[in-house]
């Protein structure tokens, strides 16, 4: 994959720029929930630009900040001049998961109708690994329903490209939380140092 | 079973003579049929058999006494009903000439001193339309010719198969009956390897298709994944010796090979994951870590708005007056750095330093380790070095830079670090706001 160090050189690079943008265009001031919610909005909205509409979770943390008005304005301010095109992006997108959601039902039905078929034909095996298959199928559909609201944009997806995104998504939080982390510190070193 | 087969068809072809008009159209079939098979489609091994049983069934129609062998009996107890679309009009070519030749048919399709290759030839066109073989266009011409002129509409139908989409449903519907019926006789035969091993043997030239996989009811995502053929709507699996050759659970066998292929890179990525081995315990770890790195976000997002009344970030100030040297492995941005022009270089050099930081930091995430870390006295060059992140000329800054890296990549990168003093207290205090 990309090497981790160049992903938070850009992610570093794209949320400077979008917090510079939102501070520099708002002229109050902010209160902490304020404030984090910017540098939490900016922070997702750099890495979702930078994988440039490529992955599905990046389209729909974009898609999710700009549903809700009051985040729209922010989230186009933290874009910058290209937020049309991102957005515009986003939303032919958009179309696509009203049609996954399409999908996602009749995926539904056909699965209904394959377990049915497949329960009729009937297996060979004795009762105690069907129900230890059974349980195992459910523990793990379980946990993929949880992994699935966790992603963003992941409830549409079948497992397959659900791991996947799982897996982008991933590095992006780790990186995320590096460059965070870094900067948090070296703030409050120099908050230290200043003091 | 296939050598008694063959064996079959040369004895019953023997005696007799086909005619030369069968023979004929049998032999321009067979070139084309050849040509296509060479022009690399791919053939799904489990097709052949059933084919080949098909036909035999035909033998024992005329042979007296059925005097087959047991096998035969299975074969023919176990045959199954012919594809409406393809083995039809094969079949009904079989039945028509049959009577005409008598014994000599032998091998139904068979020209006379081509009987088995035209068998096996046959087998592997009739696995061809609906293994849906590919791209070949030519494939698909060339066995759409000879069907035609087969002129049984059964023979219309399987070349009209061939030419259509494969999303269309009918197409998928009819390739999964007949798949599951052929499955079936596969399936209980075990001939699934032998049949794979013909078709490997003849296949050399397609060889390098035969990697990929076959789905029929694949995403089109995947089916778009796939590669190594011009058009690549198809993937081709082979079956495995002793496993079911249905068309489903071939294609749920590609789709868990992916997935646990999928899986090994998210064991590496995530931390902690080596040992656990089922597909649940490790949803369960990748669903514990998400939650951890998403909650780290919201504190540490937290924390600086807290740390930063003004959202003020600026990195330049930062890094000026900050003691954190860019040590790290992380040659990239070493790299990078020697690329770029003064300006740009003044530029990213925070971002590299922060990049490198992280990198660092990345190394060394666990609050355990922080704590671990020995806490050496600085030594001089890198307090030298502390004093340079003040703006620096870029070659000398350069070189420390290299210093540095080539200190820090020789020692252990657990041990002594430059800013040991002062990254103790942070990591206390990282851990004091996050416990």
């Amino acid at each position: 994959m990309r090497s981790p160090s160049s992903l938070k050189q850009e992610f570093l690079k794209r949320w400077m720029r979008g917090l510079q943008r939102c501070t520099s265009s708002s002229k109050k001031d902010m209160n902490i929930l304020e404030r984090k919610k910017v540098i939490k909005l900016s922070a997702d909205l750099a890495m979702a630009s930078a994988r440039n509409g490529k992955t599905s979770w990046s389209r729909a943390l974009i898609a999710n900040a700009s549903r809700d008005n009051d985040n729209r304005i922010l989230a186009e301010r933290i874009l910058g001049p290209e937020s049309d095109i991102l957005i515009k992006r986003v939303s032919t997108s958009v179309g696509t998961v009203s049609c996954n959601r399409k999908i996602r039902s009749k995926k539904i039905l056909k699965r209904s109708c394959n377990s049915v078929r497949r329960v009729r034909k009937g297996t060979h095996l004795p009762h105690q690994k069907v129900l230890a298959k059974s349980i195992a199928k459910r523990l793990v559909q379980k946990r993929t329903q949880i992994l699935k609201r966790l992603v963003p944009g992941g409830e549409f997806m079948d497992e397959l490209s659900l791991i996947e995104e799982t897996l982008d998504y991933i590095t992006y939080l780790q990186a995320q939380v590096d460059v965070m982390r870094c900067i948090a510190s070296a703030t409050e070193l120099k908050n230290r140092n200043n003091d | 079973m296939n050598r008694a087969l063959q064996e079959m068809s040369y004895c019953l072809n023997g005696p007799g003579n086909c005619t030369d008009m069968t023979v004929l159209e049998r032999q321009r079939a067979r070139v084309r049929w050849q040509q296509s098979y060479f022009g690399g489609c791919d053939f799904g091994g489990v097709f052949s058999e059933p084919s080949q049983a098909d036909q035999v069934g035909n033998f024992q129609d005329l042979v007296v006494g059925g005097d087959g062998s047991s096998v035969l009996d299975d074969v023919l107890t176990h045959s199954v009903k012919p594809d409406p679309g393809l083995e039809s009009g094969w079949l009904e070519l079989g039945r028509l000439e049959l009577p005409k030749m008598g014994f000599g048919s032998g091998g139904s399709m068979n020209g006379s001193p081509t009987g088995l290759e035209m068998n096996s030839s046959i087998s592997k066109t009739s696995s061809c339309p609906p293994t849906e073989a590919q791209s070949a266009p030519e494939a698909k011409g060339k066995v759409s010719v000879p069907a035609e002129k087969m002129s049984s509409a059964a023979g219309r139908d399987s070349s009209k198969k061939r030419k259509a989409d494969k999303m269309q449903n009918t197409k998928v519907f009819a390739e999964d009956d007949a798949k599951d019926k052929r499955s079936k006789a596969c399936a209980e035969e075990g001939e699934s390897k032998i049949t794979t091993e013909q078709a490997r043997t003849k296949n050399n030239t397609s060889t390098p298709t035969t990697n990929n996989r076959e789905t029929s009811a694949d995403s089109p995502k995947e089916n778009s994944k796939a590669s190594e053929v011009q058009k690549p709507d198809y993937i081709h699996v082979r079956a495995r010796r002793g496993q079911a050759t249905d068309s489903h659970s071939l294609a749920e066998r590609v789709r868990r090979e992916k997935i646990s292929e999928r899986m090994k890179y998210l064991q590496d990525l995530v931390p902690g994951c080596n040992k656990i081995t089922g597909k649940a315990g490790m949803l369960d770890e990748i669903i514990n870590y998400v939650q951890s790195l998403q909650r780290q976000v919201e504190f540490l997002s937290m924390k600086l708005a807290a740390v930063n009344p003004r959202l003020d970030f600026n990195i330049d100030d930062l890094f000026a007056k900050e003691t954190i040297p860019a040590c790290s492995a992380d040659f990239p941005t070493i790299g990078m750095s020697s690329e770029m022009t003064n300006p740009a270089y003044l530029q990213f050099n925070p971002v590299q330093q922060v990049a490198a930081c992280c990198g660092f930091e990345m190394g060394l995430n666990s609050p355990d380790m922080a704590l671990r870390r020995p806490l050496s006295a600085l030594p001089e060059p890198y307090l030298d070095a502390s004093c340079f992140t003040q703006l620096q000329p870029p070659p000398t800054w350069d070189a420390d830079l290299q210093n540095l890296l080539n200190l820090e990549f020789h020692q252990e990168k657990s041990i002594s670090f430059p800013y040991q003093p002062f990254t103790g207290s942070i990591e206390a205090s990282n851990l004091k706001m996050e416990i």
